[in-house]
């Protein structure tokens, strides 16, 4: 056998595509006929298509037409629009109402609630019988005192109720219905499960609502057809009294009087309410029924009652076209009594009665809310005045914030609703009202909290900065560090804004001394995280903030996931605008980095959570740049690997760093081998730690050329060792991805071939250690027959090539010289080549027998050929070889594969023409 | 002991005759269609249906409607006939009156209306539906010799009632078919006042020293002083309407009631038999309210069971309001079904005369 000797420079020349000129630079911008023609197209395409793209502009017509549509639907259905809103608006607030008070899965039921307790079908008894039971009930009840049913029972059996009136409606036994309603109204009369009433308000009112639309449709049917169906007239959206026929106000007042005859007060209230829309069919002014109701809510004394009655009374006023706001301000009104009634309540019994007034003031407080946003609903100036002046907060429309105290709960709904002109010019008046109502109902920090949010909707229009910044400063000088940073996180865009510099550093100086010293809690590291965050965002350059008086300090005062986020936020700031140059900022962000290393959770470093965290680092590594300091650079790295160990990606680049670092210094020329020998050191102390074979591997191979760049060829060596040694320990029956991996593997030994055309051979542990260590591998490796045999060819193409009397290519180092220089007509050289390819292609042959699948054996026998046919003149020695894969190839694969009919043309083009052999010439 | 062998004669008895139920259908092939079955069961149905779904009148309307006759055959008939009736029906049970009294019982109606008029001569009526229109003056203005048209009231011994009565004659072979409605009398539009009546408003106080009825001592010595105002002079159609305030109560209150009540007295032989009897009650306070703070007292008088005031010779009708407040305590537990009339121990209360007037239609009272 001999190998093919060859010429790589002509062969390169002789496959090389002809280069030609082109006109124009692939980046330049095109030239403008080139984008006419391709509008052309594109034109050409929209019309034959007729393809629609929604986000393409739509051409004037069709969004003519679209306008008008929505112009005609907006005028005919304003009302209904807005209605509709407001309908959306309360079905979100009862899931809220739903949500917000979470109830214990027992419910005690009062002897009140005899409707929820009993079961369905005593209903459909005479109400004789019905009416004798209840008495029954009533005293059993008495007797055996509370009940207790799950929420899930109660809410159930409400919902029963609900089709029980449905069904009897519709069934025309209307005084059923409204006799169920009147049991569920009553329900609401039991207020002993407080955080259930919530839930309770909206179950009930739900049925009533039904009622009352029930009845509304009744009525409107009465007024609008005769008995027998006839049609008389067609109400008017906007219809009055004087529209509707007696008949159909008769059926009304019937229904008023029935609700009416209800001895208890709350029950008649609430079914009241639910036909209350029904007095537009009576009276002309149905509104003022309003005003009635809201009076006689004032005979419920207990607070939760009365609270979520006036709460109804809000919504259901809804149902009129236009209303007066007046009677919901004296709901408000009352409810502040309310409030100056349950404050000035002395300790009773209840051990605990500071609690359970506030959690009280809890319950009651969405009744509030909502209140409040139906007066503030769409109100203008004026009105807002007005209001104000009602509430008994103004004495004029002047002078809108000049009167009394308020109850500091209403107070925060109420400046949650102002509109925003208002609080910015009266910044300085609220901030006085806020001061002086300070009670139980609400906290008072959350208030001027609340007032600083509502100023920095709108910061420019704030007359009075400095008066009200000075004020505030003096109030929160007073608190504790939790109220302090509530209060001064609402004022601090606008400081910032402003540029109060002096402010700002009071503040910061203030939030250090409170915090000095103290465990810092959950909610107050919240606090200090929007604070800093807040900075962050505000100031475009990180040095700016770093350069803050106590910014630093505080941070360093913060654990936990707060500190985690500022500094998440600061890293991200850090990277955004390029390299990181500064030694104060890298120092500083390096230890901020680490902190935040060290606050994560290393044990769940593969959680999402976590990802980001790693990434910032990792980016921040990254955009570290020492310049031309490059011991610098490393030293920074090896800190780098030291507090940043579980961060798989970051290693994986330090490595990547290191490498490129020496290669920077080889180019740079001046040599310093012993700062290239410190980079690779680097890297092979690092890589083993790197999770992940491949990786290694690769970073291996890397390492080992950037050695091979610095003439180091023992690193090489020594590296190369490592890899292969990497590669025995690899744990192939380790996870599924078995197919990937093996493909990369063989990737890596083609690459590590390649490499090692350069690397000269050491006689000291023979020329082919390498080669025959990979070798060995493959025969104590499980690997796929295929995947071995590739890995032979990839043997028998390095032995042929290393054979040569020229390279195709060299080591950059001077120093190092190459295989074919060193063993330049040396005969054992090419001899042990020759021997080792032999003992190769023997194991390559008799490998390709085994293989079990047709397809595959014939594919490989072609490759296997065809890198004989390249590597080996195709004398007596190698033809056979040729033959026999041919013949296989032949037998597994059709005689039309293309692969096997360019390797037969191959095999034929690299016969010596004397031996022509009539066997493959078929 | 005893029942035991009056069962068991009982259970001899049904042995030893076994009743047996026999079904038996009038045609013999058992074939019927539904409908058959239907008019089979209800040969002939009449009903009086009054023009006014609320059937009220005045006296001097017509009372108008139409009798509808179903029937699966044509029936001939020697005549339609109406009649119509309003009579005060007096009765003397429990109350003040004595046990002879009670045993007296029914006192002698009287008539305010008695009319019979025919619809229509014999003749026949046609298989199907009919309807036969009517219209009947209630009031003539020339044979005003009886009662005057007192309101429609249904009270505990007094009711005031008009009813309505359709006949048709078959002859003495069939069954005369016959229905009844009852309608309501409301007075004349001419007989009332236009002007709306003027507001006579009394003031009271409700304090431990105005009550009659002894009270608990703690209430006694605590005190209270409910004040408040209260229409005492209220059309039909309006409600009642007033307002109090709980100026003071050392007790904490549970409720604050308003009572309606009707006086009915009747004149039997010498003696005045008077009952007071509670139509509605309606709360206007849950639970210890707000001091100082103004309730509105409104209360919607019901329907039928209320009449303009009615002082007439042998019977009278009249209202009276009662505001009763209960405090808390542990003796009204004790108690929890009593006539909320009785005066307790933790009750204060302060009742007054209401005159009931019928103004007109509540379109006018609507504007004012």
């Amino acid at each position: 056998m001999e190998f093919k000797p060859r010429n790589y420079v002509a062969e390169a020349q002789s496959h090389a595509l002809r280069r030609t000129g082109a006109d124009l630079h692939p980046l330049s911008s095109p030239s403008p006929r080139s984008i006419l023609r391709q509008a052309d197209d594109h034109v050409e395409s929209s019309n034959s298509e007729e393809f629609f793209d929604p986000l393409r502009a739509p051409n004037s017509k069709a969004s003519a037409v679209i306008v008008d549509g929505q112009d005609l639907e907006s005028i005919s259905s304003g009302n209904e629009d807005s209605i509709q809103v407001q309908m959306k608006e309360w079905t979100s607030f009862k899931r809220f109402l739903m949500q917000r008070f979470p109830v214990s899965k027992m419910i005690s039921v009062s002897s009140m609630s005899n409707t929820i307790v009993r079961s369905g079908k005593a209903y459909e008894k005479s109400s004789t019988s019905m009416h004798l039971e209840e008495l029954d009930d009533i005293e059993k009840s008495s007797e055996e005192g509370a009940k207790a049913i799950t929420r899930q029972e109660y809410v159930s059996r409400l919902h029963e109720l609900k089709d029980e009136i449905n069904r009897a409606w519709h069934a025309e036994d209307r005084v059923t219905s409204l006799k169920l309603s009147i049991k569920v109204a009553r329900l609401l009369m039991d207020t002993s499960v407080s955080n259930f009433y919530p839930t309770l308000f909206v179950l009930a009112t739900d049925v009533l609502d039904m009622l009352g639309d029930m009845v509304w449709e009744r009525i409107r049917q009465k007024a609008e057809f005769a008995e027998d169906g006839t049609k008389l007239c067609s109400l008017p959206e906007n219809f009055g009294a004087s529209d509707v026929c007696v008949d159909a106000k008769e059926t009304c007042y019937n229904w008023f009087c029935k609700v009416g005859s209800i001895r208890e007060l709350l029950p008649r209230i609430y079914l009241e309410l639910a036909i209350l829309p029904c007095w537009r069919f009576l009276i002309e002014q149905p509104a003022e029924s309003l005003q009635r109701l809201v009076m006689m809510t004032r005979g419920l004394a207990d607070p939760l009652a009365s609270a979520y009655c006036r709460l109804y009374i809000a919504y259901r006023a809804l149902k009129f076209p236009m209303y007066d706001t007046g009677s919901l301000i004296t709901c408000v009104n009352d409810i502040k009594l309310v409030f100056t009634r349950i404050s000035s309540a002395k300790e009773t019994a209840h051990g605990c009665f500071a609690d359970s007034k506030r959690s009280l003031v809890g319950l009651m407080e969405p009744a509030i809310e909502f209140i409040m946003k139906c007066i503030f609903n769409d109100a203008s100036l004026r009105q807002v005045g007005q209001v104000l002046v009602e509430l008994g907060l103004g004495r004029s429309q002047e002078e809108l914030f000049g009167g009394s105290p308020c109850v500091s709960i209403v107070l925060h709904h109420l400046l949650k609703e102002l509109p925003t002109d208002v609080v910015s010019s009266h910044a300085v008046d609220i901030l006085h009202l806020i001061k002086c109502s300070n009670d139980y109902s609400y906290d008072q920090c959350l208030n001027y909290r609340l007032l600083g949010l509502r100023l920095c909707e709108q910061i420019s229009e704030i007359g009075t900065v400095d008066a009200v910044v000075n004020e505030v400063m003096q109030v929160v000088s007073q608190y504790g560090l939790d109220e302090y940073l509530k209060v001064v996180e609402a004022y601090l865009d606008i400081l910032l804004q402003n540029q109060m510099d002096g402010q700002l550093k009071t503040i910061l100086e203030g939030i250090l001394k409170l915090a000095c010293g103290k465990v810092i809690a959950e909610d107050e590291l919240a606090g200090l995280q929007s604070i800093l965050v807040k900075l962050l965002s505000h100031f475009k350059d990180l040095e700016n903030v770093f350069s803050l008086n106590h910014f630093l300090q505080i941070l360093d005062l913060m654990h936990g996931s707060s500190r985690s986020i500022v500094s998440m936020h600061i890293l991200d700031m850090a990277t955004r605008n390029g390299y990181v140059r500064d030694p104060t900022t890298i120092q500083l962000l390096f230890e901020i980095s680490q902190a935040l290393h060290d606050d994560t959770d290393l044990a769940n470093m593969k959680n999402d959570d976590n990802q980001q965290q790693a990434r910032l680092i990792s980016l921040f590594v990254r955009m570290v740049d020492h310049g031309a300091e490059y011991e610098g650079h490393l030293a920074f790295l090896v800190e780098c690997r030291g507090a940043f160990g579980s961060i798989i990606e970051l290693k994986e680049f330090l490595v990547h760093s290191s490498n490129c670092l020496a290669t920077k210094a080889l180019k740079d020329g001046k040599t310093h081998l012993s700062f290239v020998k410190s980079c690779i050191a680097f890297s092979e102390v690092t890589i083993p730690s790197i999770l992940g074979h491949i990786k290694q591997l690769h970073l291996y191979l890397e390492t080992a050329e950037v050695a091979l760049l610095g003439g180091l060829v023992s690193h090489c060596d020594g590296l190369i060792d490592s890899a292969i040694s990497c590669l025995q320990s690899f744990d192939w029956m380790e996870g599924s991805r078995v197919a990937v991996d093996s493909d990369r593997i063989l990737s890596f030994i083609r690459k590590l071939c390649s490499l090692l055309v350069m690397v000269p051979g050491n006689p000291e542990v023979g020329i082919l250690h390498i080669p025959k260590s990979i070798l060995s591998l493959i025969h104590s490796q499980s690997w796929s027959p295929r995947m071995k045999a590739r890995i032979f060819c990839a043997i028998v193409s390095l032995s042929a090539t290393l054979s040569q009397g020229r390279l195709p290519y060299h080591a950059v180092h001077p120093e190092i010289l190459g295989n074919d220089l060193l063993f330049f007509g040396d005969s054992s050289y090419v001899h042990e080549l020759l021997s080792l390819t032999e003992s190769v292609l023997q194991n390559l042959v008799g490998l390709i027998e085994q293989e079990p699948s047709q397809a595959a054996r014939g594919s490989m026998s072609l490759e296997a050929c065809n890198c004989i046919a390249s590597s080996f003149k195709l004398n007596e020695h190698v033809l056979p070889i040729c033959s026999k894969l041919i013949e296989t190839a032949k037998l597994c694969l059709s005689p039309n594969d293309k692969y096997l009919m360019s390797t037969i043309s191959f095999l034929d083009k690299n016969l010596p023409i004397a031996a022509v052999s009539p066997a493959i010439a078929i | 002991m005893c029942l035991n062998t009056i069962d068991l004669v009982h259970a001899i008895e049904i042995k030893a005759m076994p009743t047996r139920i026999e079904l038996k259908l009038s045609r013999p092939n058992s074939i019927y269609h539904p409908s058959a079955v239907e008019i089979e069961a209800m040969p002939t149905r009449i009903e009086l249906k009054l023009s006014r779904p609320n059937r009220i009148y005045r006296p001097s309307e017509p009372l108008q409607g139409k009798i509808v006759v179903k029937s699966a055959s044509s029936i001939s008939h020697y005549g339609i006939r109406m009649a119509l009736n309003g009579s005060v029906n007096l009765q003397v049970r429990g109350g003040s009156a004595g046990v002879i009294e009670s045993f007296y019982g029914v006192v002698k109606p009287i008539t305010i209306l008695s009319k019979s008029l025919d619809i229509k001569p014999s003749g026949k009526i046609v298989s199907g539906t009919t309807e036969i229109p009517f219209s009947i003056i209630l009031r003539n203005s020339k044979e005003d010799n009886l009662e005057r048209f007192y309101e429609t009231f249904h009270g505990t011994n007094i009711s005031i009632q008009y009813l309505a009565t359709v006949d048709i004659m078959r002859g003495y072979l069939h069954k005369p078919l016959s229905a009844i409605v009852e309608f309501i009398v409301e007075s004349d539009r001419a007989d009332l006042l236009d002007q709306p009546i003027p507001p006579e408003i009394v003031i009271f106080y409700i304090t431990q020293d105005t009550q009659r009825h002894p009270i608990l001592p703690e209430l006694k010595s605590g005190g209270f002083r409910i004040i408040g105002r209260i229409s005492t002079q209220r059309s039909m159609l309006e409600p009642l309407s007033g307002e109090l305030t709980v100026e003071a109560s050392a007790i904490p209150i549970c409720s604050i009631d308003i009572h309606l009540l009707r006086v009915e007295s009747i004149l039997l032989g010498e003696k005045i038999v008077t009952e007071t009897s509670l139509i509605q009650t309606t709360q206007v306070a849950d639970g210890d309210v707000c001091r100082n703070m103004t309730l509105p007292i409104y209360v919607v008088l019901p329907r039928l069971l209320t009449c303009p005031t009615v002082l007439a010779g042998p019977f009278s009708i009249e209202f009276k309001v009662a505001i009763v407040i209960s405090f808390q305590s542990e003796l009204s537990k004790l108690h929890p079904k009593s006539d909320p009339r009785t005066p307790r121990l933790w009750t204060a209360m302060e009742t007054l005369p209401l005159e009931l007037v019928r103004t007109s239609a509540f379109d006018s009272n609507a504007k004012d």
